[in-house]
């Protein structure tokens, strides 16, 4: 993993279904202002940008990037771009990480951003080709086939996505950062809202939200230098499979096994359950914290339903593994920043900066993104004790 | 089929009789949240004002950019300017094409607008293209119900 670095600044804008009030470049220079001032910083103390979003037609920006250059003061600095779908905001932290892992730069910024306002997200993810049935489906057209196959070879009760819905909402009401602030809502009232694509209902499927995040890493020598305490970045890792190809198992990726292994091996994780003092997991549908639970190792195969039906995930049921603390991405969806959120909220939690969210004395945390067909997968561990 | 006659086809241009070859149109139609600083440069070009901003060396940026180029803050020092100034660089376009703003002869141009120390592109439209140089002298020409677009400014015209 080479160097020692650390996230030593965190920024958020609020997330909201609609931020008219700014443009692109003023939404994503909201959430960097917000990180060089936690870490007590300014532009000057930056080596290097780097910036990451979902396909550039959720915006219809080309290449956005560019024009972003002088709202995260960038001019005359390196600045890079990442992209790998809807896991891009952990995979350009990963970058960020290893600009810094490498020696190649001491401090730099990292902005991931989505405005789901100015376009459709569900258009551009299905955009009608020429010659091919359009199913206009979405990702939660793709996922719902996926999310049936689960639920027949785990025999799970049927109202497990519901009761995820439920717990990301409540852990959600008390994050003030959060789309959804929803503190009185029920599993009757997941229940009965619509079925968009069964078996995911409304109300277990993320909102479209506009919103950026973002943190500033440093290597070991400037970590003292930002007041507040950092997280220490313990391991990180990619991984990657196609869409389609024979055997494939799109319950439980391969791509997600593997790269759990491997930044386990490097951070140390023997049992993610017991070692991990919560995790913020990329479960854009309810379903999936289950099926995470068990591609994670969190738990056995067939048995990640348990843990939810226990509690075991949630915070206001004092679980022993609370998963999104923040909300998750089912409280808050700005799809390119969705990743990096779940990375920087684990950060914060093992900083001790999670305010009402916070669990307490956390130590060790998991951040996890995935994107395309759960085929790109990124992951850290971050810690509170320097290694 | 034979690769040797799918060769044969694609020598004498009739491969895309064999494997289908069509045009298709994806289109949607976008949301732009312009902010506080080009949303009030567009919002002045509705009332027929041009607005720039003051940048931290002092010059007056037109159109008003949303960070300062050298010290990364907020331009928040808006300066109207005038709808007229000097020509600064030009292009001269004699024989327009579809994609082009205008439908006779017509110069793209560099306008430093007076009260500006950055130029703006725009174009003039003029039947004396010899007198289209630079330092000559242009004002705007506002269409009559402005919605704020750049394209309220109909062109540049040459001044007397």
């Amino acid at each position: 993993m080479g160097e020692l670095a650390a996230v030593v600044g965190i920024g958020q804008t609020k997330y909201a279904s609609r931020r008219g009030d700014v443009s692109i470049a003023g939404l994503v220079r909201e959430a960097a202002g917000n990180a060089l001032e936690d870490a007590d910083l300014g532009f000057k103390d930056i080596d290097a940008v780097v910036i990451g979003k979902a396909p550039d037609m959720f915006e219809g920006v080309v290449m956005p990037e560019i024009y972003l250059t002088d709202a995260l003061g960038a001019n005359g600095k390196p600045m890079l771009r990442v992209h790998t779908a809807g896991s891009v905001g952990g995979s350009t932290a990963l970058v960020a990480a290893s600009h810094v892992q490498s020696g190649t730069f001491r401090r730099v910024l990292t902005v991931t951003f989505e405005k789901q306002s100015e376009s459709n997200a569900m258009w551009a993810l299905s955009s009608p080709q020429p010659f091919s049935v359009h199913l206009n489906a979405g990702a939660g057209g793709y996922f719902a086939p996926i999310i049936r196959e689960y639920i027949r070879r785990s025999n799970a009760p049927s109202d497990i996505g519901i009761m995820v819905a439920v717990k990301d909402r409540l852990h959600g009401a008390r994050n003030p950062l959060s789309h959804l602030n929803l503190p009185n809502i029920s599993h009757q009232e997941v229940e009965d809202s619509m079925m968009l694509w069964d078996p995911i209902r409304f109300l277990e499927a993320c909102p479209s939200s506009d919103g950026a995040c973002a943190m500033i890493i440093a290597n070991e020598e400037l970590v003292s230098e930002s007041p507040k305490p950092p997280a220490w970045i313990l391991g990180g890792a990619m991984r990657s499979e196609p869409t389609i190809y024979a055997g494939r198992d799109e319950v439980n990726p391969r791509a997600g096994r593997d790269c759990a292994k491997e930044v386990y091996a490097q951070a140390g994780i023997s049992n993610p359950r017991r070692q991990f003092d919560c995790a913020e997991v990329y479960v854009p549908f309810s379903w999936y914290e289950p099926m995470w639970l068990e591609n994670l190792g969190f738990a056995d195969q067939g048995e990640g339903w348990r843990l939810t039906l226990d509690g075991a995930t949630s915070l206001d049921e004092g679980g022993d593994i609370p998963w999104n603390c923040s909300g998750g991405v089912l409280s808050s969806n700005p799809i390119g920043a969705s990743g990096m959120i779940r990375f920087a909220e684990a950060a914060r939690q093992v900083r001790g900066d999670a305010d009402q969210h916070q669990v307490e004395n956390a130590q060790l945390a998991l951040g996890h993104a995935y994107g395309g067909g759960a085929q790109f997968f990124s992951m850290w561990v971050v810690g509170a004790r320097k290694p | 089929m034979s690769i040797l006659l799918v060769q044969f086809l694609r020598v004498e241009g009739l491969v895309e009789d064999l494997f289908l070859q069509k045009e298709y149109e994806l289109g949607f139609t976008y949301t732009r949240s312009t902010g506080p600083v080009v949303g009030k440069f567009l919002t002045g070009l509705k009332n027929k004002k041009i607005f720039g901003n003051r940048g931290s060396d002092g010059r007056v940026i037109v159109p008003p950019m949303e960070y300062d180029p050298e010290t990364f803050q907020p331009l928040n020092d808006f300066v109207q300017v005038s709808d007229a100034g000097m020509i600064e660089s030009w292009c001269w376009v004699a024989e327009p094409r579809p994609a082009h703003p205008s439908a006779v002869p017509f110069a793209w141009v560099m306008i430093k607008l007076d009260g500006a120390d950055i130029s703006m592109i725009h174009h003039v439209v003029t039947d004396e293209p010899s007198r289209v140089v630079t330092g000559a002298r242009v004002k705007a020409s506002w269409i009559d119900q402005p919605v704020g677009l750049i394209s309220d400014i109909r062109y540049f015209v040459l001044e007397k």
